[in-house]
């Protein structure tokens, strides 16, 4: 099991520049719900998941018979769909709107802002320093937080509260750039906007409108949008996923979507489209050293694909049990844990 | 015998009053009601009263007075069917599970009516529960969407020879007024995916609905500019002569399949600005919204305003074996405004006494949330609901268990909610056509109305 770290860095470690030329499962762990996020813990081979079951987990992979369990009786009062951890603290959001800061050491709640959205929370992206944490829900505003004190220090609405045909939008994705001067968000019509966190000011506007999957013939909805933002290490590229074309929007048998921007100049770099492992680009993380990308989701099915940043092409890609719905990713690139359907995944690289 | 064979005499179309009592030139299936003939009712009770009048006068002689009185008002009757297609999920609208194994994200909110929540993905249908019925305990077996489509339009599955009417075509069939000069029962399904046009089965093509499938606007209904209004009548006058002289001779069903057609397509012309939602104010168009249900429902109003008794508004597609959440965060909120938009326009202009709103699908989704976060087909234990006339308002009948895999009170199947339907519009469910010598009940045999839900 090799350690894993994307959250701010507790030590420097060795990176994995060189493109991976494999992706391969190595333990999956069943869990009891649905694992919708997760982050590193400060034990390496530890992580934290947002679960089905309303509460937060913890698992040790290296455990001799690793078991996902809740970190405390208390929970939220729906799916956990984004959580952070800076230090012993840990900041989750659910579908309740609600996001809650947790003791890791004690499993305590420390604070509990319950209408921190007025609808559901997608995701939450945790700065580089560790002192702010960003939330994207479905009442179409970025919020930024301070990890310490919980005060709300900003709150963005500029995104559009309906879709262009009248019906409800979704604000799926946030991510900090690394050097943490950016904060990109992105909807379900597949509108970016990159901003600086410091000031709100709206640097870029993105669009990637085949992300939006709507079908007006069919069957008269969409289920697309944009479900995952990374930056590169320089912070001069932003990878937005998603899912493709959709023909039967009953499924999701979209072929899975990526388009990456030089993002200042609005520049496309590549647009990568995969017909082999379907469905929704629900992460993505840059490499060490920007030179690959890895991208995980799925239908029904999972998936953990390696892009080479050089050309667009696949380098590397395994089906990963069920649908993956977050994973972390070594700092040394070197594995990923995956969550989704039922279970935990680490994955050799 | 082969049911798509036109229907005889009570139930086709009024024939000239020179050929009622005509024999018919060769055998047919006869479709019957049992008892007195409801079309000679409806005919006496018309405004205008036509020379068939006279030819049917002698089948109202024996009624009494407030059967006739009773007969005329039913005559107001009419119903909206918002046909969810592809199925929605009982949890995400009327039966809520929250903080189950099996009840996913959504909380469940509380209604108007005490005690009485449904999930927080209807919020505005839940300040009008006052006017809805939910039936919790559909237990209708069939989880495939041809056959189960079938089975909840109809009441029951097809019989070998025998092609059964939807509810639209018995409806139709039942209050439609034979002087009407719009047409007696309209669907709109603008969507692809799960069209289905509707059937009348053994009541023959005069019941068939009028199939909107591409356009909210009927095609080719208008006059075209090349042909004057006094020469559409004239073409009109000769047709009707024509066939007039024709079917003296020697009636043929033919012939009136035609002349029917003609009226009915007549009708439809003078009923086109039904369909023109340019003609609503603003105001009421932006109250319905700008999605195509809205405009569709708003549509429905006008159509049972001016009339129809029987309009069919399907929205696609609930089909959700992926993205369960999403799909019904986005259809549910489409839901929930236009139906709410609906049910108050109704109210306000006096007519939801007299309209039945229905919200059905094929069947509901599975207590079970499968890898693409979608809920898939399931028909042991789903729900629907009832609004509007004939219907006890607040009501919330059956109870499924903690997860919902299973109806633990009040099971109904697809042929109690058809005669629960019909008997809030004041049918008795249990009135038997006659299709040749073999009775056939307007609701499936052994169904039972739920009274509980009933005003």
């Amino acid at each position: 099991m090799k350690p894993n770290e994307d959250s701010p860095a507790d030590d420097e470690t060795t990176t994995r520049v060189r493109l991976p030329e494999t992706v391969k499962v190595d333990k999956t762990v069943n869990l009891p719900g649905i694992g919708f996020c997760v982050t590193p813990d400060e034990n390496p081979s530890t992580i934290l998941l947002g679960m089905s079951d309303f509460a937060i987990h913890r698992l040790d992979f290296d455990a001799e018979k690793p078991e996902s369990r809740p970190i405390s009786e208390a929970r939220h009062q729906s799916y956990v769909t984004g959580i952070v951890r800076s230090g012993k603290t840990a900041v989750s959001g659910g579908y309740d709107g609600a996001l809650i800061w947790w003791n890791l050491e004690t499993g305590e709640i420390i604070r509990q802002v319950d209408a921190a959205h007025a609808k559901w929370i997608r995701m939450l992206a945790l700065s580089p320093d560790g002192t702010r944490v960003a939330s994207v829900a479905d009442d179409m505003r970025t919020k930024l937080w301070d990890i310490e004190s919980g005060q709300l220090i900003a709150d963005w609405g500029d995104y559009q509260l309906k879709t262009p045909h009248g019906y409800p939008s979704m604000l799926y994705a946030v991510a900090f750039s690394p050097d943490g001067h950016w904060l990109a968000t992105g909807d379900k019509t597949g509108q970016v906007l990159v901003r600086d966190p410091a000031d709100g000011t709206v640097a870029a506007r993105l669009e990637t409108p085949v992300m939006y999957t709507w079908d007006p013939k069919a069957r008269n909805h969409s289920i697309g949008g944009i479900r995952s933002l990374a930056f590169s290490a320089d912070a001069k590229t932003l990878a937005i996923g998603g899912m493709g074309k959709v023909g039967n929007i009953d499924h999701l048998e979209g072929v899975s979507r990526i388009e990456i921007f030089e993002w200042e100049s609005q520049s496309k770099l590549h647009e990568i489209e995969d017909p082999k492992y379907k469905g929704l680009v629900e992460a993505l993380r840059f490499g060490p050293g920007d030179q690959w990308l890895v991208a995980a989701g799925g239908d029904h099915g999972g998936f953990v694909s390696v892009y080479n940043l050089a050309d667009g092409k696949l380098a590397a890609q395994e089906k990963v049990g069920n649908h993956v719905h977050d994973f972390t990713l070594a700092p040394d690139g070197e594995s990923l844990i995956t969550v989704g359907h039922h279970q935990a995944v680490s994955v050799l690289l | 015998m082969n049911s798509d064979t036109p229907i005889a005499d009570d139930i086709s179309p009024p024939r000239p009053a020179a050929a009622s009592g005509s024999a018919p030139t060769s055998p047919r299936p006869t479709v019957r009601p049992i008892g007195f003939s409801r079309r000679g009712f409806l005919t006496a009770s018309a405004a205008g009263v036509t020379a068939s009048l006279a030819a049917d006068m002698s089948a109202i002689q024996g009624l009494r007075g407030e059967a006739i009185a009773s007969e005329l008002k039913r005559q107001d009757k009419r119903v909206i069917l918002l046909w969810l297609a592809g199925g929605a999920s009982q949890f995400e609208t009327w039966d809520p599970k929250p903080g189950t194994k099996t009840g996913g994200p959504f909380r469940a909110i509380p209604t108007n009516v005490a005690g009485i929540h449904i999930s927080e993905l209807l919020p505005e249908l839940a300040q009008r529960m006052q006017h809805t019925a939910i039936i919790r305990s559909l237990n209708t077996k069939i989880a495939d969407h041809g056959t189960a489509a079938e089975l909840m339009e109809c009441g029951r599955r097809n019989d070998p020879g025998i092609r059964y009417p939807d509810i639209g075509a018995v409806v139709a069939r039942e209050l439609g007024r034979l002087e009407s000069k719009v047409p007696d029962y309209v669907s709109l399904y603008t969507s692809t995916e799960g069209r289905r046009k509707g059937t009348s089965g053994f009541l023959g093509a005069r019941y068939s609905p009028m199939f909107l499938s591409d356009s909210m606007t009927p095609a080719n209904i208008l006059r075209p500019d090349s042909i004057s209004a006094t020469e559409h009548q004239d073409r009109a006058a000769l047709r009707d002569a024509l066939a007039k002289r024709f079917t003296a001779e020697s009636h043929h069903l033919a012939v009136d399949s035609h002349q029917s057609a003609y009226q009915r397509v007549q009708g439809l012309m003078a009923s086109a600005d039904l369909f023109d939602v340019e003609r609503e104010p603003e105001s009421m168009r932006a109250r319905y919204g700008p999605t195509q249900f809205g405009e569709q429902c708003l549509i429905a109003r006008r159509l049972v305003e001016a009339g129809v008794p029987f309009v069919k508004v399907a929205r696609a597609w609930w089909d959700s074996h992926g993205q369960n959440f999403e799909t019904h965060q986005e259809l549910c909120a489409d839901l929930d405004h236009c139906m709410s938009a609906l049910l108050d326009d109704l109210d306000e202009r006096g007519l939801l006494e007299n309209t039945l709103v229905i919200t059905l699908g094929e069947f509901g989704r599975t207590p079970g949330i499968n890898a693409s976060l979608g809920r898939d087909h399931f028909a042991s234990a789903w729900s629907c609901s009832l609004s509007g006339m004939g219907i006890r308002g607040g009501v919330a009948y059956g109870k499924t268990d903690e997860e919902g895999h299973k109806v633990v009170e009040g099971e109904a199947n697809a042929g109690d909610l058809f005669a629960t339907i019909l008997e809030a519009l004041g049918i008795d469910h249990e009135h038997e056509y006659m299709l040749g010598a073999r009775p056939i009940p307007l609701s499936d045999f052994g169904s039972k109305p739920i009274r509980e839900v009933l005003a």
